[in-house]
């Protein structure tokens, strides 16, 4: 009856009832979900300002951008935030994709659906980096690689990873413990990616024990096992350090600076890596995503602005135009040097992470 | 600084006292000097001086509204978390409270986990009572790790109060809360301008905390940190030495105040 | 001080009834406050109340809900859980930490380490403290205090970097060495445990230095007074009078320091070296290496807590003695 026949006071009530209910999320949880926002984590002047206001006004999208230093804790963040991301677009570094995958914290893209595809740079259309079982995962921003870096007023030329390992230098060397036991795997011969130990254990142990052994042996060369870009930067700089096991970015930045530093791919080979824009699993703002790749990727001084701030390659089409001979000069290498990066496959994760993070705290606690 | 009297312990602590100023000042001396350098890195020798960093730095709109950002959340972290802890202390230095010890153990974790773990099981935890990220989690993940320094401040004084005093207070007819404002209070003074002093600078320079609690809001630690993994640039120490300026004016401006008062 | 305050607040009072001037007074007299103030008279159950609710509610929501998480996240076998994953309980993550001596080591060098840091802060800052509480005028007390404290606004990762420039090969330290002949090659100063201990002193002296300054600086002077007309030496002076009445202070410094110390990442161990591992470094590791294991990061956060808890608590009673009401 009362549903029937309301009266004018129920009706208020129940209109004031259902306007708290639904004001109540709204007030207390900021718009991360609004129709006109995007949300995106990366690093520190990746976006130049005037790319985002001129996109900003070209759409009515508002784009907020969180500043991020550190793959690990953006890791972290999503992984705590679960299914509730407050995050768009997050900025993955390829050796890292693989943990992001398993830990399903991304969704993959939809290349035609991004209007400037065709803008990438030939090799990187499709980048079987970023492709995991058929399906496209991130749009690729800049291309690395693991380098040898060594200051040329106190260290020799060399082609081989030797020089990390040479007597002279006693004290004098650093590396990311993870990453450099990779390339002393491939080294001393081994597969430092693990791919060809699926299904064998037993060999894959084996490999990772010798290239272990062999790094405790060599630990009195070592000055300081480091983590970020930055402070291989700052050993080099203040001559803690004369030869490093690097990524290709934070070195070219310091040739870019005129200091003594050259960076080179050893004969033995070395990984490579990209940079991406990924899209995050769950993303409230998927349409806007797609808007903003499209903006992305036909705009080449975005690229350059990248390259710019990290030192990496960027893998765009036509950024090479925008970059001064200096900031090209210290990103170019030799064809053949370039011919000896394998990147980072997808098969065997699992068992990759797994022996190497043991390896790595047996190092340590040696 | 003028000495009650001259004999030898006190010239020893004299000069031990300024060796120690120099041991805190000497290494951000040089921090300051490498902000005049022109190079897009921090190194030795300075070949020649620029002052294109500050000139950029305080052009930077996101830099100031990181600071402004970073001031006002310290400031209302620090009158929450002096108010929460020396509630806290209060309880767990009365003596007909059962389990103070384990109230004191408990109050003081939050100061003995480890920055990222307790930065990632709040965020979990905000997540499951269903607080959004934003200023006022960050708020609260700082208060959470701040109250902890205010407790133990003000317990270490609380503890050489006389008893007497309050008992004083309340027969000459004041009541609890009257005698907390007029005689604990004043008496946990010290202690507690330590305690604030504590929260407002684990606030400001809390990275990890506001990384994981914060929304799309710049911090000085998070506009500080992610410039720091594009490499170390003199921007950065041009920051640190107008924020040291800025606070060493604030700090001398509060003392004369304080002085003049006295007066 | 104090008697002033009591005469502050005595002022014109009869028993029972009280007058009061400014906004005490306002307070004092409005009927809310009455009606709080005789209902807590009345109850002691309602008193007890009013001094437990919101300590009790804070500790139970924010000490102990986190840290709950943590501890479910390290009864799990896995973390983060997939979608429609159910959750699997285990107790292994903690007879990990047992087992192996590749986490129990760096673990005892912690340890050690946060002792040895604890012990050199306040041996370090103790002058200090002392200097300023005793030595100096009471006017000139905050400007000395003032000038110590400037520094730690810098922000942690700005003082790390400027303990790297005085300490590096090509740093302060070691151009000036050069510069006056002493040496012709640089003394590797940087990620050693001296540039460890040296910048994490650095960074928190600070806590050392507010409690023994807050407690050494209510010692009455007629006792040191006292102490000298009776004969006692500077030595004795300060071993049987100074030492034990700073004792809370020092306690509370050092644990602040120790609980500090022990749980530090990132910043400071920028300036460790490849022998300094510390257990810290482990955890995080575990939290956001390319193999990351919360469930084992998480409990041995756990064990770390309940070990440097009891640690603390165990050195207050000894140190404290049965005077020391702390725990």
């Amino acid at each position: 009856m009362t549903f029937r026949n309301p009266t004018r006071r129920s009706t208020l009530k129940m209109m004031g009832t259902g306007a708290g209910l639904l004001a109540a999320p709204s007030i207390i949880r900021p718009a991360y979900a609004q129709e006109n926002v995007l949300n995106i984590t990366t690093y520190d002047k990746f976006l130049p300002d005037d790319f985002i206001d001129q996109f900003e006004n070209d759409t009515g999208i508002e784009v907020r951008i969180r500043l991020t230093d550190d793959q690990g804790k953006q890791y972290n963040l999503l992984a705590a935030e679960g299914s509730d991301p407050t995050t768009d677009i997050v900025t993955v570094a390829g050796h890292r994709l693989s943990q992001f995958m398993a830990s399903d914290l991304l969704q993959p893209i939809d290349p035609s659906r991004i209007t400037t595809w065709d803008n990438l740079a030939g090799p990187y259309k499709g980048a079987p980096q970023l492709i995991r079982n058929g399906e496209v995962f991130g749009v690729p921003l800049l291309a690395g690689f693991e380098g040898m870096v060594r200051n040329t007023d106190y260290t020799k030329k060399s082609d081989s990873w030797d020089l990390m390992f040479d007597p002279e230098y006693k004290g004098f060397t650093t590396y990311i413990i993870s990453d450099f036991l990779s390339i002393t795997m491939k080294y001393l011969g081994y597969d430092g990616d693990f791919v060809s130990y699926v299904g064998k254990p037993e060999e894959a142990q084996a490999a990772t024990n010798a290239a272990r052994d062999f790094l405790i042996e060599h630990k009195d060369m070592v000055r300081k096992f480091y983590d970020g870009g930055s402070e291989m930067q700052q050993m080099l700089v203040n001559e803690d350090v004369y030869v490093a096991q690097g990524w290709s970015g934070p070195a070219a930045k310091l040739i870019m600076e005129d200091f003594p530093v050259e960076l080179s791919i050893p004969k033995e080979g070395t990984y490579g890596f990209l940079y991406s824009f990924n899209l995050v699993n769950h993303a409230p703002n998927v349409d806007a995503a797609y808007k903003f790749f499209s903006a992305l990727l036909a705009n080449p001084a975005v690229g350059a602005a990248m390259t710019r701030q990290s030192g990496f390659a960027s893998a765009f089409g036509g950024v090479d135009k925008l970059l001064s001979d200096r900031e090209r000069a210290a990103i170019a290498l030799p064809e053949e040097q370039i011919a000896r990066i394998q990147f980072f496959a997808e098969e065997n994760r699992d068992m990759k992470n797994e022996m190497i993070d043991r390896a790595v705290a047996e190092i340590k606690a040696a | 600084m003028r000495l009650y009297m001259k004999n030898p312990q006190n010239v020893f602590l004299t000069g031990f006292y300024w060796a120690f100023v120099a041991y805190l000042f000497v290494p951000l001396m040089l921090m300051t000097a490498m902000s005049f350098k022109d190079s897009n890195f921090i190194s030795f020798p300075i070949d020649s001086f620029t002052m294109k960093w500050y000139v950029q730095v305080v052009q930077d709109e996101q830099f100031l509204s990181a600071v402004g950002y970073s001031l006002m959340i310290a400031f209302i972290v620090t009158v929450v978390a002096t108010a929460i802890g020396v509630w806290i202390a209060l309880l767990a230095s009365n003596e007909a409270i059962w389990g103070k010890a384990l109230i004191f153990a408990l109050a003081c974790l939050p100061a003995v986990v480890p920055g990222m773990i307790q930065a990632i099981s709040m965020r979990i935890f905000i997540r499951a009572i269903d607080v959004p990220t934003g200023t006022f989690a960050i708020i609260l993940g700082h208060t959470v790790h701040a109250v902890p320094f205010v407790v133990i401040m003000a317990m270490t004084r609380l503890r050489s109060m006389p008893s007497n005093l309050v008992d004083a207070a309340r027969d000459l007819g004041a009541d609890n809360f009257i005698a907390f404002f007029r005689v604990t209070l004043p008496y946990l003074g010290p202690a507690l301008v330590g305690g604030m002093i504590f929260c407002a600078l684990t606030s400001i320079d809390d990275f990890v905390r506001t990384f994981f609690l914060g929304g799309y809001q710049t911090t000085l630690p998070m506009l500080i940190f992610a410039k720091i993994s594009g490499g170390m640039s003199p921007e950065i120490n041009a920051m640190a030495t107008l924020v040291l300026i800025a606070t060493g004016a604030i700090g001398l401006y509060a003392e004369r105040r304080v002085r003049r008062s006295r007066n | 001080m104090t008697k002033d305050v009591l005469a502050g607040s005595g002022q014109g009072v009869k028993k029972g009834r009280t007058r009061y001037a400014g906004w005490i007074g306002t307070l004092a007299r409005s009927p809310l406050y009455r009606g709080t103030i005789g209902l807590l008279a009345e109850s002691r159950v309602a008193r007890l109340a009013a001094l437990l609710a919101v300590p009790l509610a804070w500790i139970a929501f924010f000490n102990i809900g986190p840290i709950l998480q943590m501890a479910n996240i390290s009864l799990l076998a896995n973390y983060p859980l997939m979608d429609g994953d159910e959750p699997v309980y285990t107790l292994s993550q903690y007879a990990l930490f047992f087992q192996e001596s590749l986490y129990f080591m760096p673990f005892l060098r912690s340890v050690v380490f946060s002792v040895a840091v604890t012990a050199a802060t306040l041996i370090v800052v103790y002058p200090v403290a002392y200097y300023i509480g005793k030595v100096i005028r009471p006017a000139s007390r905050n400007r000395a205090l003032l000038l110590l404290l400037t520094p730690f606004w810098a922000g942690e990762i700005i003082r790390v970097f400027s303990v790297i420039m005085l300490l590096a090969n090509r740093g302060a330290v070691n151009a000036l060495l050069r510069e006056f002949g002493i040496i012709d090659r640089p003394i590797p100063m940087l990620y050693t445990y001296f540039s460890l201990s040296f910048g994490v002193v650095y960074l928190i002296a600070l806590y050392m230095l507010l409690p023994l300054y807050s407690s050494i600086e209510k010692i009455p002077n007629s006792l040191l007074d006292a102490a000298s007309d009776l004969g006692a030496g500077p030595l004795q002076r300060f071993r049987r009078v100074i030492l034990p009445l700073s004792r809370d202070g020092i306690v509370s410094g050092c644990s602040l320091v120790f609980l500090t110390t022990i749980g530090v990442f990132a910043a400071p161990l920028l300036l460790g070296g490849p022998n300094t591992v510390i257990f810290p470094e482990i955890i995080a590791q575990l939290f956001h290496g390319s193999n990351d294991k919360w469930p084992a990061g998480a409990a041995f956060s756990i064990i770390m807590l309940l070990i440097s808890l009891t640690t603390v608590g165990l050195f207050v009673r000894v140190v404290g003695g049965r005077n020391v009401k702390l725990m």
